[in-house]
């Protein structure tokens, strides 16, 4: 393993970290406005992909979370880019509320497939013209392939398991762009200007936050609320570098124990 | 060289397997039409002294719904020699005390009628085709992953099939996403799975070398039949590609165009 160096940057998951859906995690407003007095840099990295950030800030700001909106770094923006980047003309299998961040894109007469959580979406009929496409050689873009994320009334699957469907059916396989893909994490610590043995991840979700971030060198921790279950900790390899019950508790240990 | 394999088998043969859509029939809007010949060549199997079984991974309908299909397009078959998924897993979920949550097409839903359901141990799922919605996948993940070990049953793993108007998912990319999503490997139930084989085999009280399949799809009749110790001969026409006559690990024991002139070569080859 590199070297740690001083800790520069902290990346911080949004949904089952610092709130579940319109209830905020207690604490975590104050926990992260005594981390903001610290010497790190913030920024926060979600794969979230039912929401355009403009929705993602107003529902923080309404959970009183001082965070702005150029601090946040989306799989949607990382989606984005690459199809501007390849020039692709996009069958998008989002959710509605995120198609503003995809506005401008030309997507008449497709040639890729770009899938995110879009349970609306997700019937026979869609998959089956997403399934023809990509067949037929349009590459399969997914944003992220989480198995599933918590609700207010349960687990719910997450666009994984529809990837790994399409990928089956078709014998390909898709170009991941966000959590827990070494370059969403690499992206995001871009313009902060730090390397990944200057940073920590902390977030709810064992294997895509905390093993993607931990592959690339950073540190990571894991949070028991949100999408976490006993036990999750043992799915990654090497293990978490720490596992704390809040977001409240992953602050206190970083200014205390790593600054 | 393929050909001879099965051709220098067929006198000690005693019986055959059919699978049936892209063999007997070609799937289509209204139930679908017979393929030219097969329903004479039925015929003169069953005049034979060869066993005959039919073999599907249909599960869109109950054996009796799908059975009185065949009939109507002229074709001489009876519930009894039919084998197909969901009885089987009927048998394997009884077996096991299993009380499973299903993801059927409505037409099959008939089978499970005799099986316990409620409060749920395990899942099922078929082609439900119009039922694979985000709700109902949702809900037999939410069985699945609040199982201690989760269970899940799959009626076949194809990929995709062709219909009118054009190719459709199958069963198998539902079977892998639930897969995925709560790190499962489901249990397969039906072509090839080699139980599901060995069932027909035992119901026509013969050996597997004593036995044929006669089937379009190369990697779960063919290969299927193969892996068991039967003949597998591929018929060109249902799904069949020239590609398949290449496939880099399923080398059917024969080809023939169809399945009448499977039969053509079976009865003359035993002097019939």
């Amino acid at each position: 393993m590199a070297t740690r160096r001083a800790l520069k940057a902290v990346l911080i998951d949004l949904s089952g970290t610092l709130h579940v859906e319109d209830t905020a995690v207690p604490g975590a407003q104050d926990a992260l406005n005594r981390l903001r007095q610290s010497s790190v840099a913030v920024k926060f990295v979600t794969n979230t992909t039912k929401e355009c950030k403009r929705n993602l800030v107003e529902r923080l700001h309404s959970l009183n979370f001082d965070i702005q909106e150029q601090e946040i770094f989306t799989s949607l923006t990382a989606a984005r880019s690459l199809v501007e980047q390849r020039q692709l003309r996009p069958l998008l299998l989002v959710a509605d509320s995120a198609l503003e961040d995809f506005s401008g894109l030309e997507t008449s007469e497709p040639n890729a497939v770009v899938i995110g959580l879009a349970p609306d979406h997700f019937n026979y009929q869609t998959l089956n013209k997403a399934f023809r496409l990509v067949l037929d050689g349009a590459p399969l873009i997914a944003i992220h392939k989480a198995r599933y994320y918590k609700t207010k009334d349960g687990l719910a699957l997450g666009p994984g398991p529809f990837v790994t469907g399409l990928e089956y059916s078709t014998d390909c396989q898709a170009t991941v762009v966000g959590k827990p893909e070494g370059t969403f994490f690499l992206e995001a610590l871009r313009d902060i200007g730090c390397c990944p043995e200057e940073a920590i991840m902390i977030g709810d979700d064992a294997r895509d936050d905390v093993g993607g971030a931990q592959n690339i060198g950073m540190l990571g921790i894991v949070v028991r609320t949100g999408k976490y279950r006993v036990g999750d900790e043992g799915k990654i390899n090497p293990p978490p570098y720490l596992t704390c019950d809040s977001f409240t508790q992953a602050v206190d240990h970083i200014l205390q124990h790593i600054l | 060289m393929a050909a001879t394999t099965w051709e220098d088998s067929v006198k000690s043969l005693k019986g055959v397997i059919l699978d049936m859509c892209g063999v007997l029939y070609d799937a289509g809007e209204d139930g679908g039409s017979p393929i030219p010949g097969s329903v004479e060549a039925v015929k003169r199997l069953k005049a034979s002294d060869l066993q005959l079984r039919f073999c599907t991974n249909e599960t869109q309908a109950t054996r009796e719904v799908f059975v009185a299909e065949l009939q109507r397009m002229g074709f001489d078959i009876s519930v009894c020699e039919v084998f197909s998924p969901a009885p089987a897993a009927v048998a394997v979920l009884k077996e096991r005390g299993l009380r499973p949550h299903l993801l059927v097409y409505n037409g099959v839903l008939p089978e499970f009628d005799s099986v316990e359901k409620t409060n749920p141990n395990c899942v099922v799922i078929g082609d439900a085709a119009e039922k694979f919605s985000y709700r109902n996948l949702n809900d037999a993940f939410r069985v699945l992953i609040a199982l201690e070990k989760p269970v899940l049953f799959s009626l076949g793993r194809g990929k995709y099939y062709k219909e009118d108007d054009g190719l459709k998912l199958d069963v198998g990319v539902y079977m892998k996403a639930l897969e995925y999503a709560c790190d499962v490997e489901a249990e397969v139930i039906g072509k090839p799975d080699p139980m599901f084989f060995q069932k027909v085999l035992d119901d026509m009280g013969i050996q597997s070398h004593q036995t044929l399949m006669i089937g379009d799809d190369l990697v779960n009749d063919v290969g299927g039949a193969q892996h068991c110790g039967m003949k597998g001969v591929q018929v060109r026409t249902g799904k069949y590609r020239p590609s398949d006559e290449k496939h880099p690990t399923v080398t059917a024991d024969g080809y023939v165009d169809n399945l009448s002139e499977a039969v053509e070569t079976i009865l003359k080859l035993r002097g019939q």
